[in-house]
């Protein structure tokens, strides 16, 4: 019965290779990340969970992105095994208004930007060096605090990080 | 005046590039209806649900309308679903390539895959009918861009051929880009040809004064040229500029400076 129900799911949602042309489900703007227990932090917490920003230009990190790479070089540790992979990590998160983030998702792409996958250690490690980028200031939006969605990428060529 | 009236049409017309007239579909075609619930679908907020179920709606009655391929792309390029927006501006491309490959070597271009914008920009340029493009801002002629992602992979002769012709052309239109002849510049510097640079950057501070940046690669040529002096005067002006708060950004730049930088060529970092 179980076996049945899988393929009936299989053949129903299984062609989702060209998402334009099945019908998806969407969340009420592209991008809002809700709550998922097997990967968030429960402690973490929004301001105001009913207005998360989409606008990516209001998230700033101390010092600018130059600040931010000289981080995740110096918290970078290569590994031999790192060296099968060249391609970019897209990795999406929020910042809440108390300059805390979260929610991180990721999206791993190779040099024509198809998907891909990462060794394992490689995937762990360069998510644990992006939750420790810890100097993100919040948005403020017409004169108020928001939390907000922003992005980073992280270009790797043979397992080594590339300059922006 | 002439500059910033063309400044002000760019950006105000840049957002909805392209935008089709429904009216040359003929009534009751795919296309006529995609193109009709496009337009009510960019009635709502960017990459809002309802939008996005309209042009799935579109795309479902009228699967030759690049446009709507392409509108339901931006929000998910804006916000970090690359793969995605790349999957919908693909099929846009497809259709139409002299309306789109350029908006996809952008995004390319944001995205640091200079490999692949150079290879859309290359592309669009040989179309017999390719005309001019900027970056979605309006701030950039989109041959700029191309001149910098040639740079970018170290290709600066390649770089400044391209910049060349592009200012070229819009001399002879009496209109050159804000930052365009810093961009050239800056290519001049990463060449090492000093003497260039210091013409056409202090060419850029009759276009514009208040841009940190080009003091910073007019100190870097000086420097170059082993003349220390002048070097640290540059350095120091650009200092003073960053710390203006109405100081020129440079959208697209692909070479930022930092106060950082300057700083570390001051030597009092």
């Amino acid at each position: 019965m179980y076996l049945l129900l899988l393929v009936t799911w299989v053949l129903l949602f299984g062609h989702c290779s060209t998402p334009s042309r099945t019908i998806q489900e969407y969340q009420d703007q592209i991008g809002d990340t809700p709550f998922d227990p097997s990967r968030d932090n429960p402690e973490y917490t929004l301001c105001d969970s009913t207005n998360v920003l989409h606008k990516r230009a209001y998230i700033q990190y101390t010092g600018g992105i130059k600040a931010m790479e000289e981080e995740l070089f110096a918290n970078y540790e290569y590994q031999p095994s790192y060296s099968t992979f060249s391609g970019t990590f897209i990795i999406r998160f929020v910042v809440n208004c108390r300059n805390e983030a979260g929610r991180y998702r990721m999206q791993i792409l190779d040099e024509k930007f198809q998907k891909t996958t990462a060794p394992k250690n490689l995937v762990t490690h360069i998510l644990s060096i992006s939750k420790n980028l810890n100097k993100w200031n919040h948005a403020v939006y017409k004169g108020k605090d928001h939390d907000g969605y922003r992005f980073i990428t992280i270009k790797m060529e043979n397992g080594q990080l590339i300059k922006k | 005046m002439k500059k910033i009236i063309l400044l002000v049409v760019l950006i105000t017309s840049s957002s909805g590039f392209a935008q089709p007239n429904c009216f040359v579909y003929p009534e009751e075609s795919g296309e006529r209806k995609a193109c009709e619930l496009s337009y009510k679908a960019i009635e709502f907020q960017q990459g809002s649900k309802e939008s996005q179920m309209l042009f799935d709606e579109a795309i479902a009655m009228g699967p030759k309308f690049a446009w709507a391929y392409y509108q339901k792309s931006v929000p998910y390029f804006k916000r970090g679903f690359l793969y995605e927006g790349l999957q919908l501006l693909n099929e846009a491309v497809a259709l139409e390539p002299i309306t789109y490959l350029s908006y996809r070597a952008y995004w390319y271009w944001q995205y640091r895959n200079y490999a692949l914008c150079i290879q859309d920009l290359e592309q669009y340029y040989a179309l017999p009918k390719a005309y001019m493009q900027h970056t979605p801002g309006g701030e950039k002629d989109m041959r700029i861009l191309l001149g910098l992602a040639y740079a970018k992979i170290g290709k600066y002769a390649k770089g400044i051929e391209i910049l060349k012709a592009c200012i070229n052309d819009h001399e002879s239109e009496d209109y050159v880009g804000l930052a365009d002849y810093h961009s050239l510049g800056v290519l001049y510097v990463l060449n090492k040809q000093y003497e260039k640079a210091i013409e056409v950057l202090e060419k850029q501070l009759t276009v514009l004064e208040d841009m940190a940046d080009t003091y910073y690669y007019l100190g870097l040529a000086h420097k170059g040229l082993s003349n220390l002096k002048e070097a640290n005067i540059q350095f120091n002006k650009s200092l003073e500029i960053f710390d203006k708060q109405n100081r020129f950004r440079n959208t697209n730049a692909g070479f930022i400076v930092y106060p950082s930088d300057v700083k570390h060529e001051l030597g009092t970092n």
